[in-house]
């Protein structure tokens, strides 16, 4: 052998040039890999999500029917009230925390040092990572749906367009909430204890999201009022239950004023969410703690 | 320098004096309260994550009617005071069954488990202290949702009496649930990853034995699993004594503590065998620290 050679193979600049889609492509399948091996995980999320729904319809004997018209969704069953909300906000809860949980099993495994080094584009890390989130509880929210349609024949309006319009919603809903998930992420990268940021909007967003009882409860306190209609999750589920309860569409008024809403603050928070990320990303290189726990 | 003399002080057997396991208890207590105080955001997170949920049940509570809950032999409160219970004495649950193992994995996670046994403490005072402080953390959080239930509306019979079985019964629920957290702690030990034993126990415990529920609106078949649960019989009891103002001197109370009895009886020594053959097994291949 050459040394000669050998020196000027490593010698020779050849840039590895791949398109960013290849990279959300590998950052994404590397992931899912990961996912489909924690068989056991998958099997026990599964058992824990039909018992979950088991426990709603049980808990949906004791609701007074005639308190639930008060949601405005005419005469609906609670447990297709309840179905909607819990399987809308397991997603959502899903989606924001999966970019924060990954990056932190990244600082722990030591493995952040790698993909900062690597040629990966972070928006294309940050994407990949989001796409594995949308598929994976993409899967857990329509196991919710099936169970309850099938099993304990909740009565959902299902139908080519209600479908379409439900899928845009979640897709909406998530976008309007990406702003926090990266922002969370940026913070994660930086203090490197947890995310609780994304623990909080999903508490949060539970409770003033109307998911187990009408909103309309919390019209006697006025602060908890306003604060639930500044969450961009309110007009999502509200927008969500109108579709599959009531069978309206995208275009129908009241569903075209909460995609409104749900474009703006993803417009506004996404950037933000960014801003603070590439922060994260430029203390941590700064400071020297890639690759510390 | 005189080698000779090194060596004799290193060779110097000098025993070490055993410290009373109060003061390695309390040590543990104080070392967990300072990692704890280092959480302040997460600290004061989980106090308003607890608050959200009381008040989530509590408007929760405004849809629903109270029927089943007088059917079922709970005479004041209502929905809303029937999950208080519910829900504030799971804590204990979630301290009794996770708090063991939760600590045995943390130790192996950041790789301090090996330097622990290696020193003189003893491998049970070690899960003493282990354990001391998440009850402090548990009570704390207990004592919480119940207070703001209370200003809630929520309606309790506070007797001397009631709250003296409370107490009794409280404590055959925190017995009964440390056995599935040695018996899960000693899979744990062997396998290393996931938590079977207690995940199976907690959703089914939540399904079966009426945290959020009257027994009675379960089929007969969940109601008949819901009975081999312990948090059946504890809630079950803690719900009499203070919805109904039963005491220790009243059958159905009796009736529980006998059954929590007789569960502890029976789990006590299939968990720490479980846990001895775990731990055993883990010492033998050298991978009591390894996660």
């Amino acid at each position: 052998m050459k040394i000669e050679n050998l020196i000027a193979l490593f010698k020779e600049d050849k840039p590895r040039i791949s398109s960013n889609i290849i990279h959300v492509w590998a950052v994404f399948w590397a992931n899912f890999k990961i996912f489909l091996s924690y068989k056991t995980w998958v099997i026990t999320e599964t058992i824990s999500t039909v018992a979950s729904i088991a426990m709603y319809s049980f808990m949906g004997l004791q609701v007074d029917a005639r308190r639930i018209i008060l949601a405005g969704y005419g005469e609906v069953s609670w447990l297709s009230f309840a179905l909607i909300g819990v399987a809308t906000a397991n997603y959502l809860w899903m989606c924001i925390s999966r970019l924060s949980h990954s990056l932190q099993h990244e600082i722990r495994e030591g493995t952040l040092e790698q993909i900062i080094a690597s040629l990966i584009d972070m928006k294309s890390y940050i994407i990949g990572q989001s796409l594995r989130g949308f598929i994976v509880s993409g899967y857990f929210m329509l196991g919710v749906m099936i169970i309850g349609v099938a099993v304990l024949n909740v009565p959902l309006v299902i139908n080519l367009s209600t479908v379409f319009s439900f899928i845009i919603i979640i897709l909406l809903m998530v976008l309007s909430y990406a702003g926090i998930s990266i922002m969370a992420s940026g913070l994660v990268l930086v203090y490197k204890k947890g995310d609780p940021l994304t623990f909080l909007f999903a508490s949060v967003t539970e409770f003033l999201g109307g998911v187990l009882f009408p909103l309309k409860y919390l019209e006697s306190y006025p602060a908890l009022w306003t604060m639930a209609w500044l969450m961009p999750y309110t007009y999502a589920l509200d927008a969500s239950r109108r579709i599959l309860l009531n069978g309206a569409t995208l275009f129908s008024s009241e569903i075209l004023k909460n995609v409104a809403i749900l474009i703006i603050y993803a417009i506004v928070f996404i950037p933000i969410g960014l801003k603070v990320f590439r922060w994260g990303i430029n203390r941590i290189r700064y400071e020297g703690t890639v690759a510390t726990y | 320098m005189d080698i000779k003399k090194i060596v004799d002080i290193i060779s110097e057997d000098v025993p070490r004096r055993k410290s009373p396991i109060h003061r390695i208890v309390i040590s543990f207590i104080i070392r967990d309260l300072k990692v704890w105080w280092t959480y302040k955001f997460w600290l004061i997170l989980d106090i308003a994550g607890m608050i959200l949920f009381v008040v989530t049940y509590y408007l929760f509570s405004l849809i629903t009617t109270s029927q089943q809950i007088q059917e079922a032999g709970y005479m004041v409160g209502g929905y809303f005071t029937f999950a208080l219970i519910g829900i504030a004495f799971q804590q204990y649950v979630h301290f009794a069954v996770q708090s063991i193992n939760e600590s045995i994995r943390d130790e192996q996670w950041n790789g301090t488990m090996e330097t622990i046994l290696s020193t003189a403490t003893d491998f049970k005072i070690f899960l003493l202290g282990e354990v001391c402080f998440s009850f402090i953390v548990s009570s704390a959080l207990l004592l919480m949702s119940l207070f703001v239930g209370l200003m809630l509306g929520a309606k309790v019979y506070a007797t001397p009496a009631s709250i003296l079985s409370v107490i009794v019964l409280t404590i055959l629920l925190i017995a009964s649930h440390m056995d599935i957290g040695i018996l899960s702690t000693g899979v744990i030990m062997k396998i290393k990853q996931g938590n079977p034993v207690t995940w199976a126990f907690s959703w089914l415990s939540q399904l079966v034995s009426g945290v959020f529920y009257p027994l009675k609106l379960l089929p007969w078949y969940l109601e008949w699993i819901g009975r081999i649960f312990p948090l059946t019989y504890s809630l079950d009891g803690i719900r009499l004594c203070l919805q109904s103002g039963k005491d220790l001197t009243s059958p159905e109370i009796l009736n529980n503590v006998i059954n929590l009895l007789i569960f502890i009886a029976i789990a006590t020594p299939i968990s720490i065998y479980v846990f001895k053959k775990g731990y055993d097994s883990a010492r033998r291949d050298g991978s009591l620290g390894q996660y």
